[in-house]
């Protein structure tokens, strides 16, 4: 037990191995690849290797050795509490981009853009896209918040989905004029 | 360290540095990690300035011109390397390797025990006390932890038991759920 458990595994740069190494995360958990299984949302990891990278998608379930197998050992693992339970990070509510418009003066409007946070878009490069896309005043207020200075409502339906390949205009939901 | 660290409510301040500073930063790295004195350029380009980014509870974290984490120590602790950059040059920390049943509860937050790194699956590397290490999984291939030694490797054999590694930074905590910082 003594020496031979003291191997030591690796710790200086290997020959034949350019540095930095890639190394595929998951997109659903953001885990690397090998260590989905230990996500609750296993399934989930899987469906999205399968997707987008069959060839690893492959190579995993050799090596775990068959889909039935996972499947027959999940049978026999507790599902319920326990300490080395990992938590799934709580998703945000429905993923909805609302835009409004309200009045500033007599005759002038603000447009008032929220929800854009929930796709994980950064709201600062957001605001200024909109600046430059419709020449006037754009920015970021509160929270989850832009406001456009002048009334560009029908073009943001074009505009957001066309920036942001995630969102499909079904996302966008048109709130009409609102008060400020 | 990490556990319920978040990225909007734990940061206070994030910091240029002034290049004498980010020169003395760099040569400390690679005091402490002397294998990674080849790649330290590319891991730190010498034109380029990195920021440093201060976080609640002392905590400081390097990041370098286009917001990824490199490294990240807490108050005037050793620097210890974040998970990402970790798998990209897995071999400047010695690693411990623990055994198929101890995933869970390290990818949970949990310190290393002592049992995990003895078993059948585990394999250790004979580091002093209070090193810095890459904690490996049996049959994985890259780390799934940072963690730093509570006792030397000899001892944890011989006392085989309580905590040998703390937990630092592991997979999936609030560090590794970071987005990049602009």
């Amino acid at each position: 037990m003594e020496n031979s458990k003291t191997t030591i595994l690796r710790n200086r740069p290997q020959p034949n191995v350019t540095y930095p190494l890639k190394v595929i995360y998951c997109g659903h958990c953001t885990l690397p690849v090998e260590y989905c299984e230990y996500y609750p949302e296993y399934d989930r990891c899987k469906l999205w290797l399968q997707q987008n990278l069959p060839a690893e998608f492959e190579k995993l379930i050799s090596i775990s050795g068959g889909i039935d197998d996972e499947n027959s050992e999940e049978k026999k693992r507790q599902k319920r509490g326990g300490k080395g339970m990992i938590k799934t990070k709580k998703k945000e509510g429905p993923k909805q981009i609302c835009v409004s418009r309200a009045t500033r003066g007599k005759k002038k409007s603000v447009t008032v853009v929220t929800g854009l946070n929930s796709f994980g878009i950064d709201l600062k490069i957001a605001a200024k896209f909109f600046g430059t896309k419709f020449a006037c005043g754009s920015s970021v207020v509160g929270d989850d918040e832009i406001v456009i200075q002048g009334d560009v409502k029908d073009d943001l339906f074009e505009i957001i989905p066309e920036k942001w390949s995630e969102i499909d205009e079904d996302f966008i939901e048109d709130l009409g004029d609102l008060k400020r | 360290m990490f556990k319920k660290f978040d990225d909007k409510e734990n940061i206070s301040t994030v910091q240029q540095l002034k290049s004498s500073v980010q020169k003395g930063i760099r040569t400390k790295l690679v005091e402490l990690y002397p294998l990674l004195e080849g790649y330290i350029d590319t891991i730190l380009p010498k034109k380029e300035n990195f920021r440093i980014v201060k976080c609640h509870e002392h905590i400081e974290i390097l990041i370098n011109s286009s917001g990824e984490q490199l490294f990240f120590r807490q108050r005037e602790g050793q620097w210890l390397p974040c998970l990402k950059l970790l798998h990209k040059y897995p071999f400047f920390l010695p690693s411990e390797q623990v055994d198929k049943g101890a995933i869970k509860f390290v990818l949970s937050g949990a310190n290393i025990m002592c049992p995990g790194l003895t078993s059948p699956g585990a394999l250790l590397t004979s580091v002093d006390k209070g090193t810095t290490v890459a904690v490996m999984a049996e049959g994985k291939n890259h780390a799934l932890a940072v963690g730093i030694t509570l006792l030397s490797t000899d001892d944890i054999i011989k006392i085989n038991k309580g905590v040998g590694i703390e937990n630092c930074h592991y997979l999936n905590d609030g560090l590794w759920q970071m987005k990049p910082i602009k």
